[in-house]
């Protein structure tokens, strides 16, 4: 009994964690900028490569996901000036433009870099609790996904940073005529979803061939988890999302397979925005009017 | 009939007038006339370069006159291009089967997206889930298509086929016609030509001023006694219908569907050329996607990679410096309609 | 249909809404005749709009109900109230800038396969306002005073029984507003019920015969204007003083 119990846990867990991970970047642009970035999963790409390529000269792996997340974050805040600050207030401009981006940089690595990447090899493992093994790497994943949640929780809540962005985002006009840089912030968040895009990238790189198009098999769940979990508040919505995309999904994957799995994803977001159009996250602030305010 | 020609006069696209309309007949006549001076390749080519016409129409009524994005219009035209390869296949003994295939296949583009529709539109939700959902329906749809290779994967004589697609798809015939080279190229002209007559007679009458008055103000239509989902719902339909009509006209001219025609990239390309185009001109959009079919069709059969990153390039630049499209920002340009006043007074009576 | 002057047209009963701790319509019962013009006014954040808001249906109740001409109609959405006899304008004007005066007055006929029951208020506005000289103009190119006219005859184009009002007349000059005031109470001497909520203390007795005032959400006072009008703690509301709420 115990292991089944704990391979179901697991499966559930690394469930959950794949679709934080794919979300992160993603849903902090969207949360504190209401723009969409459907360069996203492009971005987790980039992440990818730029861990391959310090993994194959000989640095450990680590490091590498570290190199990733600057790296790519760097690539946002360049992008953030050249071409998206153009877009705020536009959200479907922004959205159309951001998929343009995504072919170009698809299209452009493939051009560049050939159809494949050295693959990484998945670091750690396996631990095996009665006939069931696991991924020693997946269950650090999972943990990563805890602590990189919690971070941003506390970097929004606990930093001068945070409370600026906050300020920004609920009335742009306001926080700039109390002197916060409003350009600035929304460069450096940028930047940040980005490089947690490339760092989401770069941790699932083991997991997974690295290839030009590989930011496509992001898209679906990266983007139901926004959907579901919605913009009211996103870091909450998103985890709220995710386990609860997680509990149907897994199920779903076990007995049927993969592919029904994510379609198992869609139609729960069409029955979810059926119920509740703007996510999970506003059932939370339905519940707690007065803690929201 | 009086009616109908000036709803089709209006001034809800660009080109109004007997100068206007003229030359556009002028230009019907020169296609009707290309088969005289090309081989049939090359016919067969132009039509390829129409074919996608209809799908960039419905998207330029859904965005640009509706305010309502849509990622996934490939999804529909892949559902309209495989509905007619399993019916065509299986009904081609049949005189009337290859129509039948066509008529279920717009039936089940249309009733697929007022199923997908109805959750999205009913539900309300904020103007930016609308082209994830959709585009999250393409790539699914492509995922399970993709998944259908062996011999398990069949409806009755016709093999879906996985990644390699349905091939060996029958053209349509009509009587004693089958609709290939030439007459496959007639077709495609003759379709587009009506899609485009019916589209503009479309937003320039009642239903296509509420489309419009929602783009403008959702309240307020909705205050003055409209049901802005039930608008919204049947604006997708009728794209989605149209994308269907282009998916059949597609599996006509290679005689097979893959996968990959439903994929990200192409999801991405009706955006780009209504984008391109302008989106609130039917006009601009049609041109804008005969031209763009025949870049990216010219550079990705000379082995040239580089066409996505030319278009993807193109979009961003046309979004960030005319995002109004750029045969719309050249038809609306000031030198233009100077030109154009001074035309009407000259000859008072045409114009508005 | 009934033609009973005494029976209420749109009435509603202990409408409650908060928005997370505040209480923005506190049991609000309200009753509205035929023929009848009605002005609720009240401070800035008395909840004249989420007042407005229930009764059109933009917004649900959380308790309470709406009746519109006899049939319950808490529960439907403001497209089906508009459908069934309900006319309204908003405080900003919001006609279709891009589509000409009459694209939007014909937007406004056919909101329905059902055409306009009877439009002999429509008519007797649109001749007041003189808007048919502007018909073939773009919204936009009308001065301000216009497009607030042009609105309330939008709104007046299906025939409604009732019509709604939310600060017709901001931004007009006094003469403006003199003469909306004059098309409106001849228009309720015509027997169309109108609800207005107004800031403009002029206009309301100038049009009004009962006036509801609302403060904190709920119904402070209603009565014949003038009376209301004097009454001290009415006024001590509009000044700020009275910062608690009795009871």
């Amino acid at each position: 009994m115990l292991p089944e119990l704990t391979s179901i846990l697991y499966q559930f867990g690394t469930n959950a964690a794949f679709l934080l991970l794919s979300a992160l970047g993603l849903i902090v642009i969207l949360g504190m900028m209401n723009i969409i970035n459907l360069a996203h999963g492009e971005f987790m790409m980039l992440g990818a490569y730029a861990a391959s390529f310090v993994v194959h000269r000989g640095m450990p792996f680590p490091l590498a996901v570290i190199m990733a997340f600057f790296a790519t974050a760097l690539f946002g805040i360049v992008l953030e000036r050249l071409v998206i600050r153009r877009f705020y207030g536009r959200e479907l401009g922004a959205l159309v433009t951001t998929w343009g981006i995504s072919l170009i940089l698809a299209q452009g690595a493939l051009l560049l870099f050939g159809p494949y990447m050295p693959p990484i090899p998945i670091p750690g493992g396996a631990v095996s609790v009665g006939v069931f093994s696991f991924s020693v790497y997946w269950l650090i994943l999972i943990g990563i996904s805890v602590v990189l949640v919690a971070g941003l929780a506390l970097v929004y809540r606990a930093t001068r940073f945070g409370l600026q962005a906050r300020a920004t985002m609920q009335n742009p006009i306001i926080a700039r005529s109390l002197g916060i840089r409003t350009g600035q912030i929304y460069m450096l968040t940028f930047g940040l979803g980005a490089g947690l895009a490339g760092l989401s990238g770069a941790l699932l790189a083991p997991t997974t061939s690295i290839a030009p198009y590989m930011g496509q098999q992001f898209v679906a769940p990266a983007f139901i988890t926004v959907v579901v979990g919605g913009g009211a508040n996103v870091i909450a919505g998103a985890v709220g999302s995710s386990a609860f995309l997680s509990l149907i999904e897994t199920p779903v994957s076990l007995t049927l397979g993969t592919f029904y799995g994510t379609m198992a994803l869609l139609v729960m977001a069409l029955m979810v925005i059926r119920v509740l159009p703007a996510g999970i996250s506003s059932l939370g602030a339905r519940l707690r009017p007065i803690v929201a305010r | 009939m009086m009616r109908t020609l000036r709803l089709l006069n209006g001034a809800h696209d660009l080109g109004q007038g007997r100068v206007f309309w003229s030359g556009l007949a002028l230009l019907a006549v020169a296609f009707l006339a290309y088969p005289v001076v090309a081989s049939s390749f090359t016919a067969t080519n132009v039509a390829y370069y129409l074919l996608n016409i209809p799908m960039a129409l419905g998207l330029s009524l859904l965005w640009g006159y509706g305010g309502v994005l849509s990622f996934g219009q490939v999804a529909f035209y892949g559902i309209a291009g495989y509905s007619y390869g399993i019916v065509a296949g299986n009904l081609q003994e049949f005189a009337w089967g290859t129509v039948a295939a066509a008529i279920t296949a717009l039936l089940a583009a249309g009733l697929s997206a007022a199923a997908f529709g109805y959750f999205v539109f009913y539900a309300r939700v904020a103007a930016w889930i609308v082209p994830i959902l959709t585009l999250v329906l393409a790539l699914l749809l492509a995922t399970f298509l993709g998944l259908t290779a062996g011999y398990q994967w069949r409806v009755g004589d016709v093999q879906l086929g996985g990644y390699n697609g349905m091939t060996g798809i029958p053209a349509l015939q009509i009587g004693g016609v089958t609709f290939q080279d030439y007459a496959f190229f007639y077709l495609v002209v003759l379709v587009v030509a009506a899609c485009y007559i019916a589209l503009r007679v479309w937003v320039n009458a009642h239903r296509g001023q509420v489309l419009m008055a929602i783009r403008e103000d959702v309240l307020r239509t909705e205050l003055l006694g409209y049901d802005v989902r039930l608008e919204q719902l049947r604006a997708f339909v009728i794209a989605s219908v149209l994308a269907g009509v282009s998916g059949v006209l597609y599996v006509q001219w290679g005689n097979y569907i893959t996968p990959s025609a439903i994929g990200l990239q192409q999801a991405a390309l009706p955006v780009i050329w209504v984008a391109v185009g302008g989106r609130d001109s039917l006009l601009a959009v049609a041109i804008a996607t005969f031209l763009l079919n025949q870049l990216t069709y010219v550079l990705s059969s000379s082995g040239n990679q580089s066409a996505l990153v030319i278009v993807g390039g193109l979009l961003v630049a046309v979004m960030m410096f005319a995002p109004e499209g750029i045969i719309v920002g050249v038809g609306r340009a000031r030198w233009l309609r100077a030109l154009k006043v001074r035309r009407w007074s000259a000859h008072p009576g045409h114009g508005e | 249909m009934a033609s009973d002057v005494a029976k209420p047209v749109l009435c509603a009963e202990a409408l409650s809404k908060r928005f997370g701790g505040v209480v923005a319509s506190d049991r609000i019962d309200f009753s509205l005749r035929r023929g009848e013009m009605r002005c609720v006014i009240g401070p800035n954040g008395a909840g004249k709009s989420t007042f407005f808001g229930l009764l059109c249906g933009i917004l649900r109740p959380d308790a309470g109900r709406v009746f519109l001409k006899g049939r319950d109609v808490t529960h439907l959405p403001a497209f089906r109230r508009v459908r069934m006899g309900l006319g309204l304008t908003f405080q900003t004007n919001r006609t279709f800038h891009a589509l000409t005066v009459a694209e939007n007055l014909e937007t406004a006929r056919r909101a329905s396969a059902r055409d306009a029951a009877d439009d002999a208020h429509f008519r007797a506005a649109y001749a007041a306002f003189d808007l048919a000289g502007s018909a073939r103009l773009l919204a936009r190119e009308l001065p301000h005073h216009q497009l607030q006219w042009l609105e309330i005859c939008m709104a007046l184009r299906r025939g409604p029984d009732v019509l709604l009002l939310d600060e017709p007349t901001a931004g007009m000059s006094p003469g403006e507003t003199m003469f909306t005031a004059d098309v409106l109470k001849m228009l309720s001497r015509d027997g169309l019920a109108l609800i207005v909520v107004e800031h403009d203390v002029a206009f309301v007795r100038k049009v009004a015969e009962t006036v509801t005032v609302l403060h904190q959400g709920a119904v402070f006072a209603e009565g014949p204007v003038e009376a209301v009008t004097q009454r001290e703690d009415v006024r001590q509301i509009y000044l700020g003083r009275v910062r608690e709420k009795a009871g």
